[in-house]
């Protein structure tokens, strides 16, 4: 579906208004239109995480695009002068390229544009950079350029939108002075361009705040929707503030004992016989796994809201177990809802959350595991929304969580990239995370989204075999569907009704995936492998001998697949698994599958 | 023409009752419509079994588990009801969480619905911002998307659902799940009162009305009751002539 920008923004009630579009547009060249980089970045504070941050440039030199792109920051930038190729070349984030079009030769100047995207206008007239004249669109219909690349710009309007967008079909409408009264910006006139310009249908609902690509969104009852925007805002809020990340990170260091290592694996290596492995040491984690970045993170911003009471949901009870622990450490009321099959299998576990302070609830119904846990949380959050903050312990959830979590839990993936050119001085070649919700596999692999040449693998739980009912391999069975306030990937039925994932490891039997991992999935990005109970266990026995590292079992579903990868890939090359728990939950399950062993 | 475009003229109070379709088995659901239509009800409420209901108390959650075990689907209880004979005197409602909606089709879902004499759809899970996923579908069949309000629902969201309401909004009148309750919260007033101010059509109060001082609490401020979890109660204990007082008490024209 055709993307939306709102060029040459210069006031915060107009970057509010511009709110659903998918790009905004900051002026830095000669125009009544133009912006300050200290402007520019004080409004980019308004702008929404998943927005585009478009710098507007003509005939600038590549430091002041770069030392602009810093300090906004940007996140590509747009070029209306007579830039030179290498220059095009040179700027590190996505670029536009605007051309001018008069006649049938302008266009094949654009053909043959170095820039990512190239936007079409119609020529200018005082300045530089459009003129707010439609031109001849016809002209575009017989131009070698891809849809994908095009964007559209000239004299559009709320009324002539729509039939610009039939008619060359672009990546991207642009639109300034269109949505102007009196040469100043007009709310009303952007929100109903932003409607015009994205129609009405069904697919064009999907793609708006909250989606990536086609999934996520706010999918629940309208009692929580306020709960769920004062959330969003708040965390807009909070991630821009230096003071907030601050706070996030000295915990972090101070009480979780990050940054954590990232282990060469040395006898690994050896008996794989193939790439350098090294190991994500989320084990090391006070509570022994990563899921305390994300509740110390959630329960900052609950203290922020001004909310003191938490509840959450666990499947393995180390969700549980670090909310509890950040509930006791900032003097928060906490009650958890666990499903009756976890907790008979987790029962360390349930007994850590109690001698923390918290209160665990048992869930009877449905399968009785974290599912029906999360529904049970939902419940509880839309009976007692106005003091009481839902800390997700997945990326899973309606908008802001699936975000809000992958930003916590990247804290991950950024350690990983800065130690691993350390020790090796490039970036891996393979990285490996297990994949219930997929929080870990996302904060593990968002910081590398853009590094095409690493490859990353998510590993979800095929249980007993994909070929039998006993199974969470989500995204290699599943189709899509809503499920706990998403749009993602789901184990249901022909009628739409949600099935019961299994898996040996109770922080991967969830039925649904979060709603990124969907996307990554659909465009290609993030590969998903899936891995059986009897493969994770033998890893468990393996690994612990090797490494003398006992790991989850949600963990041993990543080691189990990277044994297989690294006999595709050869020694000059590097792997890193994401071990993002330690076994010690595991332990009542290791002595009881692997009795026996010698 | 939509029979809920009838409901605003009427004088009387709206008695919408709520049954679970399947529970106790799919040739159940043509009984229990006859009786409800019978005993007085303006409109009737059909809800669909889910897995996942998380808007609903365990009441309504235990009779929908029941209905999936008797295999009720989505499909089943359209076909059922496109297949009834007997005159439908009173507009049918359907009411189901989004995912059975999304695996069966959305426009698939409204042609049926149309076939099948429902005059509205509620959607607990679909909210305002994204209504165009079923909106566009239904319109095209008339059939109503009825949309719900609650206490948290801010006074510009408020605004914004109000405008575009059609056939009545649902007002929720807990904060929290369906179910019956022993009171009801003395904010409820304000709040439909606000909303009765502004809404284009008429205003039904529900989640956690089953008794006659409910009503008699709130009779001023609304145009109607939806009544669920006592009725699917009393359906499953076969005790369903005690809930005729409470529809007698709510439809019986009333001089204050």
């Amino acid at each position: 579906m055709t993307k939306v920008k709102i060029c040459g923004l210069m006031e915060e009630q107009h970057v509010e208004a511009a709110r659903e579009a998918d790009a905004i547009g900051f002026v830095f060249a000669p125009s009544k239109r133009r912006v300050s980089i200290e402007r520019a970045s004080e409004l980019a504070k308004l702008v929404p995480v998943s927005t585009e941050k478009i710098g507007v440039f003509v005939n600038a030199s590549l430091e002041e695009i770069e030392e602009t792109v810093e300090k906004v920051p940007l996140t590509m930038v747009q070029l209306h002068g007579d830039e030179p190729d290498e220059l095009v070349r040179a700027i590190k984030v996505p670029v536009i390229q605007a051309f001018s079009i008069r006649h049938k030769e302008d266009i094949q100047r654009l053909e043959s544009s170095a820039a990512d995207f190239v936007l079409v206008d119609a020529p200018g007239t005082e300045y530089r950079g459009g003129s707010g004249h439609v031109f001849d669109w016809s002209l575009l219909e017989r131009a070698e350029i891809e849809a994908s690349r095009l964007i559209l710009a000239g004299g559009l309007n709320a009324e002539n939108v729509e039939a610009a967008v039939i008619q060359t079909a672009p990546y991207m409408v642009d639109v300034s002075s269109g949505v102007e009264t009196d040469g100043r910006k007009d709310e009303v006139k952007i929100q109903e361009f932003i409607r015009q310009a994205k129609g009405d249908s069904m697919q064009q609902t999907v793609e708006k705040t909250g989606f990536f690509g086609k999934y996520g969104g706010q999918f629940v009852p309208e009692t929580l929707m306020k709960a769920v925007k004062e959330l969003e805002d708040a965390y807009m809020e909070a991630k821009d503030d230096p003071a907030f990340k601050q706070e996030y990170h000295h915990y972090l260091s101070e009480y979780v004992g990050r940054e954590q290592p990232l282990t060469f694996a040395k006898r690994l290596t050896d008996a794989w016989g193939g790439p350098k492995v090294y190991l994500k040491r989320e084990d090391l984690n006070h509570t022994g796994a990563h899921k305390i970045n994300n509740a110390i993170g959630q329960a900052l911003l609950a203290m922020r809201m001004g909310k003191r009471k938490i509840v959450a949901e666990t499947g393995a009870g180390q969700h549980g177990v670090a909310t509890a622990t950040i509930c006791a450490l900032f003097d928060l009321e906490c009650v958890i809802f666990m499903g009756e099959e976890d907790i008979k299998r987790q029962q360390l576990n349930v007994f850590r959350m109690k001698l923390l302070g918290a209160k665990v609830e048992s869930v009877t119904k449905g399968s009785s595991t974290l599912k029906d846990a999360v529904n049970e949380a939902l419940r509880y959050w839309v009976t007692n929304v106005e003091d009481t903050h839902y800390l997700i312990g997945s990326a899973l959830g309606p908008h802001p969580f699936p975000t809000m979590v992958r930003d916590f839990q990247s804290v991950i993936g950024e350690e990983t990239k800065r130690q691993i050119v350390q020790h090796e001085g490039r970036l891996p070649d393979t990285i490996l995370a297990c994949v219930g919700g997929g929080s870990n596999a996302i904060g593990m692999f968002y910081p590398f989204l853009k590094d095409e040449s690493v490859r990353l693998i998510g590993v979800e739980a095929s249980g007993e075999g994909l070929d039998t009912e006993k199974h969470a391999a989500t995204m290699t069975k599943g189709t899509e569907g809503v499920l706990h306030g998403a749009f993602m990937k789901l184990l249901q039925t022909d009628s739409g009704q949600v099935l019961e994932a299994h898996s040996i490891s109770a922080g991967l039997d969830y039925p649904g995936i979060g709603p990124e991992h969907a996307y990554l999935a659909d465009i290609g990005r993030v590969e998903y492998e899936s891995i059986t109970d009897k493969e994770a266990l033998e890893a468990v026995v393996s690994f612990s001998r090797l490494e003398g590292i006992i790991p989850a079992l949600e963990s041993a579903h990543a080691i189990a697949q990277a044994e297989k990868t690294a006999k595709t890939m050869s020694e000059d090359e590097i792997l890193v698994i994401c071990v993002s728990g330690r076994g010690d939950k595991d332990m009542a399950t290791y002595a009881e599958r692997l009795e026996g062993l010698a | 023409m939509n029979r809920l475009k009838l409901l605003k003229e009427q004088d009387a109070k709206a008695f919408v009752a709520y049954i679970m379709a399947g529970d106790g088995g799919l040739e159940k659901l043509s009984e229990q419509v006859l009786y409800l239509q019978k005993a007085g009800v303006t409109a009737i409420e059909i809800g669909i079994p889910f897995s996942d209901p998380v808007a609903d108390g365990p009441t309504i959650e235990a009779a929908g588990n029941r209905a999936l075990k008797a295999g009720v689907t989505l499909d089943k209880v359209l076909k059922e009801m496109a297949s009834w004979t007997f005159e439908v005197e009173v507009p049918l409602l359907i009411m189901t969480y989004l995912n059975p909606v999304i695996s069966f089709g959305v426009e698939r879902f409204a042609k049926e619905c149309k076939k099948a004499r429902v005059s509205g759809v509620i959607i607990p899970d679909l909210p305002y911002e994204h209504r165009q996923l079923a909106h566009t579908f239904l319109k095209k069949e008339d059939v109503a998307l009825i949309q719900l309000v609650t206490l948290t629902t801010t006074d510009k969201r408020l605004e914004a659902i109000l405008q575009e309401a059609e056939g009545f909004v649902y007002a929720v009148t807990v904060t929290g799940i369906t179910g019956a309750r022993d009171q009801i919260s003395e904010d409820v007033r304000a709040f439909t009162r606000k909303v009765r101010e502004k809404s284009p059509v008429p205003v039904y109060a529900g989640f956690g009305i089953s008794k006659v001082q409910h009503v008699d609490m709130l009779r001023e401020d609304v145009d109607g009751f939806i009544v669920g979890s006592a009725i699917v109660e009393a359906f499953y204990n076969q005790t369903i002539e005690e809930i005729e007082p409470l529809i007698q008490a709510v439809t019986a024209p009333h001089s204050v």
